[in-house]
């Protein structure tokens, strides 16, 4: 596992992975969009708009996970003292601000149908929307100092202080009286979404954190390329 | 007994540098009524509109002032190296944030105790909306005063880029935002509740501030 933290191990391990990753991701996603458009039935009540599910969802999820990592790679960049830790920050934040944008506009036009609004100030909806900000100002706050040592330290604290949010958009659903509903597939045992429907889901959720995965693992390549030849 | 005294020394001078500087700490004050009557004349006098967004618009104001008083915290002590003096003195960091952050409360926020009543006068609010902020206000300013030094502390060496401190106030504060304003639609059963959370935040601010910041200025002095 010293992959986790070592930039030479992530080089070597990742040279072998990469490739058959982006394959693999290539694949999922092929037969997640096949489900999505001919094997899953359509919604009783929202017709075909429900497939826009299959890409909100996994963005959402990789939204939270990008997250979630950069805190953990953050603390134990300031605590441990790992450069790496602060080369996966600032390598994946984009990523994570991609994929929280395309949760915000799919689920605007999706809203559109359904609510009869692009958009309401409901608490899920503006705590992922302060996500995105977040992550604009972690972007912008890294590229703000002439000092890359103190930049990425900085940049760390914060994303510590901002993870703050993490457990307010996860439970936002559950605290406050929202118009989004809240998670259909959070106890896997027994969900509360049809299989037919759950099975598309699974699949572009595995497809999208693959293709998360690969697109980050590039990102950290160049990251620690650049810093190396500086 | 050296420490005290040291903490002591502390206080005074920043007192002195507040009385000598007293119109700086005016115009602040000043922006805030400005503030006022540019929202009064941007909707219109409508009694009954102000009375229910008039906490609104005294939050925002007192948010806006607090991204006034960014630099204030620590640029000119860093830029001076006072704050390397007062470490050298037997302080730690923490300690000196802490101090900060007490003395720019004091400075900064208690004058607001006189500005809010007079505001609400001008936008013509109820008595009892004024205290519900002034509340809110008094559980809410210790957090924002712990925002403003936070992101002092974060922006020492930031030199290209001079909006994202206040965009870094204006972010986290969103929580205080919500429950102190939240405070005047709620009934009067679950008031106990939002004011309960409110003081959470509080706690919870003025727990991680002099450990971020330490880390932050800490930083700045080592890269300097």
């Amino acid at each position: 596992m010293r992959f986790l933290i070592n930039p030479n191990r992530f080089n070597k391990f990742t040279d072998l992975i990469l490739m058959p990753l982006i394959y693999l991701s290539i694949i999922t996603l092929l037969a997640g969009l096949v489900f999505v458009f001919y094997l899953s039935p359509n919604d009783y009540l929202q017709g075909s708009t429900v497939r826009i599910m299959y890409i909100h969802v996994p963005s959402a999820w990789l939204a939270l996970l990008t997250f979630f990592i950069m805190t953990l790679y953050s603390a134990a960049g300031l605590a441990f003292k790992i450069p790496f830790g602060f080369i996966v920050t600032s390598a994946v934040a984009p990523i994570g601000a991609t994929f929280t944008l395309i949760c915000l506009i799919t689920g605007s036009f999706w809203g559109k149908p359904m609510w009869g609004t692009w958009w309401v100030w409901d608490a899920r909806l503006t705590s992922v929307a302060i996500l995105l900000f977040l992550y604009l100002i972690i972007i912008f706050l890294k590229n703000s100092f002439t000092n890359i040592n103190v930049a990425e330290k900085i940049t760390a604290v914060f994303v510590i202080v901002g993870s703050i949010n993490l457990p307010i958009i996860k439970f936002s659903v559950d605290w406050w009286n929202t118009l989004h509903q809240p998670a259909s597939i959070s106890k896997l045992s027994s969900p509360s979404i049809d299989p037919s429907m759950l099975k598309p889901l699974i699949l572009m959720t595995i497809a999208f954190t693959l293709i998360g995965l690969a697109i980050a693992i590039m990102r950290i390549k160049a990251e620690i390329y650049q810093r190396k030849h500086r | 007994m050296k420490t005290i005294n040291s903490i002591i020394a502390i206080f005074q001078r920043e007192f002195k540098i507040t009385y000598r500087n007293f119109s700086d700490i005016l115009s602040i004050f000043l922006f805030f009524l400005m503030g006022v009557m540019i929202f009064v004349f941007s909707i219109g006098a409508n009694d009954d509109i102000f009375n229910q967004i008039g906490i609104g618009i005294i939050w925002t104001l007192i948010l806006l002032t607090n991204n006034l008083t960014l630099r204030k915290f620590y640029q000119d002590d860093f830029n001076d190296g006072s704050l390397v003096i007062f470490h050298l003195s037997g302080l730690s960091y923490e300690l000196i944030v802490l101090i900060k952050i007490i003395v720019n409360w004091l400075v900064i926020q208690i004058p607001f105790f006189i500005l809010i009543p007079i505001s609400g006068f001008l936008l013509n609010i109820e008595f009892f909306n004024i205290k519900i902020i002034f509340i809110s206000f008094l559980l809410g300013s210790p957090i924002t005063t712990c925002i403003t030094s936070i992101s002092g502390a974060m922006n020492l060496l930031n030199k290209k880029n001079f909006a994202i401190g206040s965009l870094i106030i204006m972010i986290l504060s969103i929580p205080v935002i919500i429950f102190s304003v939240g405070l005047i639609n709620t009934s009067e059963e679950s008031m106990g509740a939002q004011i309960n959370i409110l003081m959470g935040i509080m706690f919870l601010f003025l727990a991680i501030t002099p450990w971020v910041c330490s880390i932050c200025i800490k930083l700045a002095i080592q890269e300097k």
